[in-house]
């Protein structure tokens, strides 16, 4: 009898069990693959000049998850690679490719234009966006987004390497900086994280 | 930095030191760049195999697509920096794999001649200090 008690007493107990652990992981807020920004904070505008003459700002996004990657032209390595990730985590997304947007930005505006920016871009996908500007227009939005670049020496033809930050940052529908990712992450976790930021509920931080 | 990437690291590692060459010879393998357009830089990855009991190493590449090569190394500097560092040379020890790839080394092709499609092909000439000239091909892909 006593026997019998004990385990009617220890099947109740991992019932309980399994419903707190039920309970904690369909509650817990998503699980971002990517850094994520605690708390969130209100992505700083960004107004530049696209290809077409067109002004892009940062703000008239909402609605939309924008990826924002800083970089340059003369990059033959490090940017592509990224670049490449971008366009295999953004062809996946399928019908859901046009609630993103890939913004390409320049390090390196001596050298980049808007349309050497979209150029660029264009070979990866062109609903991609590069954006370039004056040194004075760049500057306040590398200083707000923690973009470190650093000019190398120039070369007997005038080449030069440019060190820079080589995070991509990600802004969510609400228009947060939400995310972001070092150099080397895998398309498949960042993909992953796209689709619960599309899925965002509307008021949701 | 996640255990997934670290698991990753540790075993992208173990398959390079585990990639014995096969051949008793060094070989330029796999060869590929990625598509890009005319005026604009692009790299050139591959596995030097060095089969044979002689350390060597590559000292410069040559292409007539670009109007000029460099061999470069990609490295991360603190706080996600990357950048860009010439090389003189690239040592290729005796009996080992070394792999040009994304985000380490690679041959930069600087100022291309012409745009360059997936699925072109063009050769390249790589001169080592022991094994002297080897041309390959190289194939242009995404990935």
């Amino acid at each position: 009898m006593d026997r019998k008690l004990a385990w009617v007493g220890l099947a109740s107990l991992a019932l309980i069990a399994l419903a707190i652990v039920a309970t904690l992981m369909l509650g817990k807020p998503p699980q971002f693959r990517g850094t994520t920004y605690d708390p969130l904070v209100p992505a700083p505008e960004i107004a530049l000049k696209k290809a077409n003459g067109e002004e892009y700002r940062l703000t008239d996004q909402k609605g939309k998850v924008v990826l924002l990657y800083f970089g340059y032209t003369y990059c033959p390595d490090i940017c592509p690679t990224t670049l490449a990730t971008l366009k295999q985590a953004y062809t996946n997304l399928g019908s859901d490719a046009n609630k993103v947007e890939i913004v390409f930005i320049t390090v390196d505006p001596d050298r980049d234009t808007p349309q050497s920016m979209q150029r660029y871009v264009n070979q990866f996908d062109a609903s991609f966006i590069g954006l370039s500007g004056s040194t004075a227009d760049l500057q306040p939005v590398w200083t707000e987004y923690g973009i470190f670049r650093e000019l190398g020496p120039k070369d007997a033809s005038g080449n030069y390497i440019v060190s820079h930050t080589a995070r991509i940052l990600v802004v969510d529908k609400q228009g947060n900086l939400h995310l972001s990712y070092p150099y080397g992450e895998q398309w498949q976790d960042i993909l992953f994280d796209l689709r619960l930021l599309i899925n965002q509920g509307g008021s949701q931080g | 930095m996640s255990w997934k990437k670290v698991f990753g690291t540790l075993l992208a590692l173990l398959l390079l030191v585990g990639c014995q060459p096969k051949s008793s010879t060094l070989e330029v393998q796999n060869a590929w760049a990625r598509p890009s357009i005319a005026g604009q830089n692009d790299a050139v990855y591959f596995v030097i195999a060095n089969g044979t009991s002689q350390d060597d190493a590559l000292l410069s590449a040559s292409v007539e697509i670009a109007s000029s090569t460099e061999l470069h190394m990609s490295m991360s500097e603190a706080n996600d920096v990357m950048t860009m560092k010439p090389m003189q040379e690239v040592a290729v020890p005796a009996h080992q794999n070394v792999e040009f790839a994304p985000g380490g080394y690679h041959v930069m092709l600087v100022g291309l001649a012409k745009p360059l499609e997936a699925g072109d092909t063009f050769p390249i000439r790589l001169i080592f200090k022991t094994a002297g000239q080897i041309q390959v091909q190289v194939t242009v892909k995404e990935q």
